[in-house]
């Protein structure tokens, strides 16, 4: 019997011992799930608008400024928690803000809008979820980032948080000044 | 208190397992008296260590972080206790004391002639204690003090309050650490090299061995058992991550089984025994590793933590490393060129090995394959059940085969002529048996037909071996066999001809699957221990005749406000009648899902017998006298 | 011991009527033609449910679990074939939503692993065989 056989499963195991330290010591979240739309064009909708009769198409939204699409409904709380921040990013110029309300009614989403205050230039309904699964949403909220070219260029999933907004807009920035 | 206890038992305990890897063999007498000493002191600590956790939790004391972390007051004292090793923490107390239990056992094994031999197997049984009590202490220890007193703890999954759930990782534990008495018996073998012809090291092996697999089965059903009974949909194999790591040292560990058997008679097979036992055990640890490391996500995984992941690792690397190079140098003196037939019992033992091997190794990569297409390709693939199901399935299908066939076989070289003419009844009873029932059946789908051939192939050749008094065949193959041709026979009826219908029904409305009537009778709202729920009373029967009520439930249980389904199910030989409760209110009616599972309950009474198997061949090992010094 | 106080009793209850979870496929996703049915059954028991741990999107009580199973038999009626409906969800959701790993260059080795193994493992162990009779 070759003893040479017996060197296969040694160096399987040392190469896949490789492979788990390697996974281990960067910094990976094992239930992260990339985006299919990165460095894409921006997936294209129709959808009503919910405070008039008008319909949002997307391809008129994208190509001139920075977009930023938040998916959001009243029924989420982090939605709740997160909005001050996407009022906050709505006053950065340069910015233009489009809100998806997902799964809701539109009067509840009105009320929650005017009592908690409206960041959006835009705001289409979504009530079946398509426009969702179109953009590869997994749950809300998400916010996705189109640059200039219409091109998807982040998916920032979960709600924004006061440890995470600095990151974010510091990335929406360099976008900005990259396009130039 | 308690964590001053537990904590003084853990370093106790680490300087001891340092001491037996480390300690010089100087007189036979010094030896016995040292290690006496050392094994029953890990043994002592390590219980002290674990019972206190559980009585922990046992009066609720919330100033150890590990009972506050994982218990409520409010939760059912069996749950209490069982919580002790439901956690990470926890449940690597069990690891250590079942560790150190048979830590003793091998040093009982001690006689004049083995001494040394039974030194370095302690050697290296020490060297694993010392590395799972490092890794313990130093990121996984369950006696730590809250910070703020706490007058209530977190709670604990509800999901995972259920019996069989409870008691399945002691059987599991008990499986794989019976693995590394093997591991640790067979690296001494290997240290020996020739030296040690009169010691009966593969008898030694055999029994631990036998304990091992015998555990991990019961364990592995159990977990299958409550995921039938308690998620929800029926399922109960998922080839999910966590599972997959007890089904690989299961595998090794059946052709481990296979291989001593034949090395009880030859001196063939040897080197399959020494690697196996390697591997088995380097496949338990890895398995540790997968579920606690948080490089994957799986239905079970324990908290995700890196740095358990790196130590592990190590840990691994270490083992794995230094048990590949003892091999790879000293496996020259066990090798036998003692020719036998493909057509003898050696040889059919061998066939076995090797497809034990080829499925374990595609379970393996499957169950990889996305870490590294991830590390290499960075994008995320999944690989589930359908690639499970189309690579193992064929593969298995010459290894039942032969399975029916090869315990009557003769020692290195039989006769295809006898052979034929003795199985030529048990074809014949095969045909019959599979074809009445797929008469009875209806339904014919390629793969249930197989499945059920396969069954009954193995079912009547155990029956008829054991009826005619084959000659060969001990009573515990034929039991062990026997339980896999029910196993198979329930497995495959229960996926192929299974029944399902969905219905949307009001209180009072009634619907017909096959001849089952169920009258949806009323919806009621209960209180449990811990729980409230919403819960639907159904009355079934069949041609007028009540068979029984059965009462699916949605429970909330309030603590972690989680809300789960309970299934109901009626039970008996011939099929599951499982009924859950889904969504709905008293306007718009409610979803209700039945399903009509064929012959599910010979899965588990297929397990029984392969453990009632597994247990007479322990008491036949035992019996042996070798063991005891 | 801690007795549940009442509000949690309704609380409960509230909880569990109006949560909109569904439970696997509800008898209206059904579609009229049972042959079509079955067809989108086996499409959907291939889809990863990408928010559940380890499940298809057959087996899960999840929102996006009943939307991907809603949108697989629209599309079905709407005649798209099986591998129009996979790609416009791998478009989306990336090979991960597959259970079924696809047959690509980077899973070649993934499928012909076990038979490639049975084969050579089979061929060593014949050619070790003849050695050993020889001897």
């Amino acid at each position: 019997m070759n003893k040479k056989i017996f060197l296969v499963p040694a160096v399987l195991f040392f190469l896949l011992i490789g492979i788990f330290f390697y996974l281990l010591l960067i910094d990976r979240d094992p239930s992260e799930l990339p985006s299919m739309l990165i460095n894409k064009e921006a997936p294209q909708f129709k959808a009503k608008s919910l405070f008039d009769e008008k319909i949002i198409i997307s391809n008129t939204e994208f190509g001139e400024e920075i977009v930023l699409i938040n998916f959001f409904a009243t029924w989420c709380s982090p939605c709740r928690e997160e909005h001050q921040f996407i009022k906050k990013l709505s006053n950065e110029p340069g910015i233009k803000l489009i809100g998806i309300n997902y799964k809701d009614k539109n009067k509840i989403a009105k009320k929650w809008l005017n009592e908690m205050g409206n960041p959006y230039s835009k705001v289409g309904v979504d009530k079946n979820g398509s426009i969702a699964i179109d953009w590869g949403l997994y749950g809300i909220p998400e916010t996705y980032v189109v640059d200039k070219n219409g091109i998807v260029q982040y998916k920032y999933i979960g709600p924004i948080t006061k440890k995470t907004y600095k990151k974010f807009y510091s990335q929406i920035k360099s976008l900005n000044n990259e396009k130039n | 208190m308690i964590n001053i206890v537990g904590n003084t038992s853990l370093y106790l305990a680490l300087l001891l397992s340092a001491l037996q890897t480390f300690c010089f063999f100087k007189t036979e007498k010094k030896f016995i008296k040292r290690y006496k000493f050392f094994v029953s002191g890990l043994l002592i600590f390590s219980s002290i260590a674990f019972f206190s956790l559980m009585y922990g939790y046992f009066v609720s004391d919330f100033t150890i972080l590990n009972v506050f972390k994982n218990s409520h007051s409010s939760k059912p004292l069996i749950y209490k206790i069982a919580a002790t090793w439901g956690n990470h923490e926890g449940s690597m107390l069990l690891w250590i004391l079942v560790l150190t239990i048979f830590n003793f056992l091998i040093f009982k094994l001690h006689n004049k002639q083995n001494l040394k031999y039974v030194y370095k197997a302690l050697q290296i049984q020490g060297f694993i204690i010392f590395g799972f009590m490092l890794f313990t202490i130093l990121t996984s220890n369950p006696f730590q003090n809250v910070e703020s007193f706490q007058s209530e703890g977190w709670g604990f999954n509800p999901i995972l309050q259920d019996p069989a759930l409870a008691i399945h990782p002691p059987f599991l534990y008990i499986g794989y650490v019976g693995f590394s008495a093997a591991f640790s018996l067979a690296m001494a073998t290997l240290i020996s090299q020739a030296k040690i012809a009169d010691v009966p090291w593969h008898q030694y092996i055999k029994t631990f061995v036998m304990i091992a697999w015998t555990f991990l089965t019961i364990g592995i059903a159990l977990g299958s058992i409550w995921a039938y009974y308690e998620l929800g949909w029926g399922g109960w194999w998922f080839w999910d991550p966590v599972e997959n790591a007890s089904f690989m040292p299961w595998l090794l560990g059946t052709a481990l089984i296979h291989s001593l058997m034949i090395v009880d008679k030859t001196k063939s097979l040897q080197i399959w025994v020494l690697l196996l036992s390697i591997l088995t055990f380097l496949l338990s640890v890895v398995g540790t590793f997968l579920v606690r490391s948080g490089i994957l996500t799986s239905v079970h995984t324990f908290a995700l933590d890196p740095s358990r992941g790196i130590y592990i690792l190590t840990f691994m690397a270490i083992l794995g490393g230094y048990s590949f190079i003892l091999f790879f140098q000293k496996s020259k003196y066990f090798f036998s060129e003692k020719y036998f037939s493909f057509l003898s019992k050696e040889g059919s033992i061998l066939f076995n090995n090797f497809l034990m091997v080829v499925v374990c190794a595609t379970v393996f990569l499957g169950t990889i394959y996305p870490l590294i297409i991830e590390t290499i390709l960075d994008n995320k693939i999944s690989v589930g059940e359908p690639y499970f199901n189309k690579t193992i399935i064929p593969i298995t299908i010459p290894a039942i085969l032969l399975m029916g066939v090869a315990p009557i076989f003769a020692w290195k070289k039989d006769n295809l002529k006898r052979i034929i003419k003795i199985s030529s009844p048990k074809i014949i009873v095969t045909i019959i048996l599979t074809l009445s029932f797929l008469y009875f059946y209806k339904f014919i789908n390629f793969i249930g037909i197989i499945g059920i051939f396969l069954a009954f192939w193995i079912i009547s050749n155990n029956l008829l071996n054991l009826i005619l008094k084959t000659k060969g065949c001990s009573k515990e193959t034929i039991l062990a066999h026997f339980g896999v041709g029910l196993l198979i026979l329930g497995i495959t009826s229960s996926s192929v001809w299974q029944e399902e219908s969905v219905a949307r029904m009001n209180v009072k409305d009634q619907v017909t699957i096959k001849n089952y009537t169920i009258v949806f009778n009323e919806i009621n709202e209960i209180k449990g221990q811990n729980y409230v729920a919403i819960q639907g009373n159904f009355l079934v029967s069949s041609k007028k005749n009540k068979i029984t009520n059965l009462k699916p439930e949605k429970r909330l249980y309030p603590v972690t406000n989680i809300i789960t389904t309970e299934a109901a199910i009626h039970t008996n030989l011939v099929r599951d009648l499982y009924i859950v409760l889904g969504n709905g209110n008293s306007n718009d009616g409610w979803v209700v899902r039945f399903y009509i599972n064929p012959l599910v309950i010979w899965i588990w009474i297929g397990v029984v017998f392969m453990f009632v198997g597994g247990i007479l061949s322990i008491k036949k090992s035992l019996n042996k006298k070798i063991i005891i010094g | 011991m801690k007795k549940i106080k009442l509000y949690h009793y309704f609380i409960g209850l509230i909880l569990i009527s109006i949560t909109t979870f569904a439970l696997s496929v509800e008898p209206e996703e059904f579609m009229k033609d049972p042959k079509k049915e079955l067809r989108a059954r086996e499409i959907s028991k291939n889809i990863r449910c990408v928010v559940c741990q380890n499940q298809s999107i057959d087996d899960s009580s999840a929102q996006l679990a009943r939307d991907l199973r809603l949108l697989i038999r629209k599309k079905i009626k709407e005649g798209s074939t099986d591998k129009q409906i996979y790609n416009f969800l791998t478009e989306r959701y990336g090979d991960f939503i597959l259970l079924n790993p696809p047959l690509k260059t980077s899973t070649i080795f993934l499928w012909l692993f076990p038979f490639g193994l049975f084969f050579i493992g089979f061929f060593v162990i014949l050619k070790h065989h003849k050695k050993s009779k020889v001897n």
